[in-house]
């Protein structure tokens, strides 16, 4: 692929208008709040599309075309089975517990609930996780970048991360809330265009469906058993343990995605967050994954598009970048490329203000520096800010240098916010739950799904202290590790949480269910109330499921 | 605080005109193998359509607030 003059300029332009975004907001900063929490002040519309931007990162944009091509519309269950019921029933029931606990970080809600270590052992994992994720993510597009357009690996990664790094630093995280809107925006932009031609060019859904087999076009009717469709997942475990433990675990208890929600100016707006992010959300897919289908049509039908290939096989991680090459002129391309640099930098700012207001509130100043005035913890929060960067280029390197760790890596960090959901729906709806029921549990969970891991064998990989069982793919491993482990956390919790005292009503007040004040604003518009906004939502995506079942 | 709307706008706009500007004078420059359509012309479009709606959006919001 070969760029022009003008798409270095359109990706010249991007950069300066991100940069600039974080200039103009530096002056806001002026206390560790306004660095790490937005100050609570941020339109409900644009916490909204920062919710979902955050989490579309470049991984997933190129993840989710490479797997349309190689699953199908089945995809689509991470989105219309998986994402959007948890984003309603964070925005819908758990919302309000952490907003009016007035916790400012999910880790900071268990110490409330809890106590002080079930909390440190989220901030620690989490803190790991994002680093890695972000460090990973970075490989991801150093690594694309030169292998489609030449560029190299260190020069990429270096720049990028210095973009990021300096609008993080100068705006903290309203500078990176307002820049993932942008990017967000440049995203659907660069990339719909994209997928209407190549969805067009194949002969619209009906042409792919006469070209790909029935399996690649149909998002429910092989999930009988796990040997009839590509995923070589069976109904139940693509329902309990991506529907429910997966998809609920990261979106109810991530605090890379809540804290945008926590970002919002009030009760209503952090509840409406989710939900109208909801909205978008549901129809990704059309952008990221469809193009993927488009392409394997493509594929058949003798006008020069072959799926990319590497070492023999096919290499779906360039299937996005191949397409646009294929379809986009000079100029448009730029976009597009602009687009896949944007998705990269709205998922490493929010690994890196996640991260900064997790190490600067639930590690610094709980266990290293307590009571220290406001203005220390800012600074902290800043240098946190260059730490969290340096160390996500660090971990970058270490993906490229072992390549083989990092799969097993990002299959554990899939798991960690499976236990974790058990403690928070238990610590939200259950006012028996006990502080320490809710560690042992939370302990025991990942231990338990670290166990599954070494002892069950997919896909050839894993199996390391036996073999118990093998799955049909790593993706069938992954999610009933995540079932396993939601379980075990939730039955150890209850059982611990039985022997002990439980805390006092009193104490738990805007914390648990049914001792939290959670207003009913009947006055409002409907479209300004949470309620019918899900039953939207609720309809649109039943829709979607049955419409490509 | 910062409208959001105000840059978004702009980059969209600018971005529009100069795909547009491709688009019109110079639609054969490195074109794409696989499609006939003048893909900068419809894109330069939309994305000055839409760069021109936020602007708007943000200018009468503007005023109301002053």
């Amino acid at each position: 692929m070969k760029l022009a003059p003008v798409d270095y300029f359109i990706l010249f332009l991007y950069f300066a208008f991100v940069l600039g975004i974080g200039w103009r907001l530096r002056k806001k900063i002026s206390t560790s709040g306004d660095f790490l929490l937005s100050g609570h002040g941020v339109p409900v519309w644009i916490t909204s599309l920062a919710f979902i931007a955050a989490n579309l990162g470049a991984q997933e944009l190129i993840g989710m075309s490479a797997s349309g091509a190689k699953y199908g519309i089945m995809t689509a269950h991470f989105y219309w089975i998986g994402a959007i019921p948890a984003i309603l029933f964070m925005g819908l029931f758990m919302m309000p517990f952490y907003h009016s606990s007035k916790a400012r970080s999910v880790p900071e809600y268990l110490k409330m609930r809890f106590d002080e270590k079930t909390r440190t052992f989220n901030a620690c994992t989490f803190a790991v996780m994002t680093v890695f994720s972000s460090g990973i993510s970075m490989y991801a597009l150093g690594l694309l970048l030169q292998l489609v357009l030449g560029w190299d690996f260190s020069t990429s990664v270096l720049c990028s991360a210095a973009i990021v790094l300096a609008y993080t630093f100068l705006g903290g995280l309203t500078s990176a809330i307002y820049n993932e809107v942008l990017q967000f925006l440049l995203i659907v932009a660069g990339f719909a265009p994209l997928a209407l031609m190549s969805v067009v060019k194949s002969g619209g859904w009906a042409g792919i469906q006469s070209r790909v087999a029935p399996v690649m076009t149909h998002a429910w009717k092989y999930m009988g058993s796990a040997s009839e469709n590509p995923m070589g997942v069976g109904l139940f475990s693509m329902v309990a343990g991506l529907g429910f433990v997966l998809s609920f675990g990261y979106w109810c208890t991530n605090f890379l995605v809540v804290q945008r929600a926590m970002a919002a100016d009030s009760m209503s707006a952090a509840r409406r967050t989710p939900l109208i992010g909801a909205l978008p959300k549901m129809f990704l897919p059309f952008v990221v994954i469809l193009p993927g289908i488009a392409a394997l049509a493509l594929s058949k039908m003798n006008l020069g598009y072959d799926l990319p290939m590497k070492d023999g096989g096919y290499d779906y991680n360039q299937v996005l970048t191949t397409l646009m090459a294929k379809f986009y002129p000079a100029g448009m391309l730029g976009v597009g490329l602009t687009g896949l640099m944007a998705s990269f930098m709205s998922g490493m700012a929010g690994n890196v203000t996640a991260f900064n207001t997790v190490w600067t509130y639930d590690i610094y100043q709980t266990h290293i520096k307590p009571g220290a005035p406001d203005v220390h913890y800012l600074k902290v929060g800043r240098i946190t800010t260059i730490a969290g960067v340096v160390l996500s280029i660090g971990a970058a390197y270490y993906a490229r240098q072992y390549s083989n760790i990092m799969d097993l890596l990002q299959l554990v960090f899939g798991v960690v916010n499976a236990p974790l959901f058990a403690t928070f729906v238990l610590g939200m709806f259950w006012k028996r739950t006990t502080a320490n029921g809710a560690f042992v549990g939370l302990i025991t969970g990942t231990g338990a799904a670290v166990a599954t891991l070494c002892l069950t064998v997919a896909e050839g990989k894993g199996g390391w202290f036996g073999h118990a069982y093998s799955f049909s793919s790593a993706m069938a491993q992954n999610f009933w590790i995540a079932i396993i482990a939601w379980t075990t956390c939730f039955v150890v919790t209850i059982a611990i949480s039985m022997m002990g005292q439980p805390r006092p009503d009193r104490e738990m007040e805007g914390l648990v269910y049914g001792l939290t004040k959670v207003p009913h604003d009947a006055t409002a518009k409907w479209y300004q109330r949470p309620a019918p906004l899900a039953v939207l939502v609720i309809v649109l995506v039943v829709i979607l499921n049955i419409w490509f079942a | 605080m910062l409208d959001l709307r105000l840059p978004s706008g702009l980059f969209f706009a600018l971005l529009g005109v100069i795909l547009l500007g491709m688009g019109i004078f110079v639609p054969d420059y490195h074109r794409a193998v696989l499609t006939e359509a003048n893909v900068n012309l419809y894109c330069g479009a939309g994305m000055t359509a839409f760069g021109a709606f936020l602007l708007v959006m943000a200018w009468r919001a503007g005023r109301s607030h002053s």
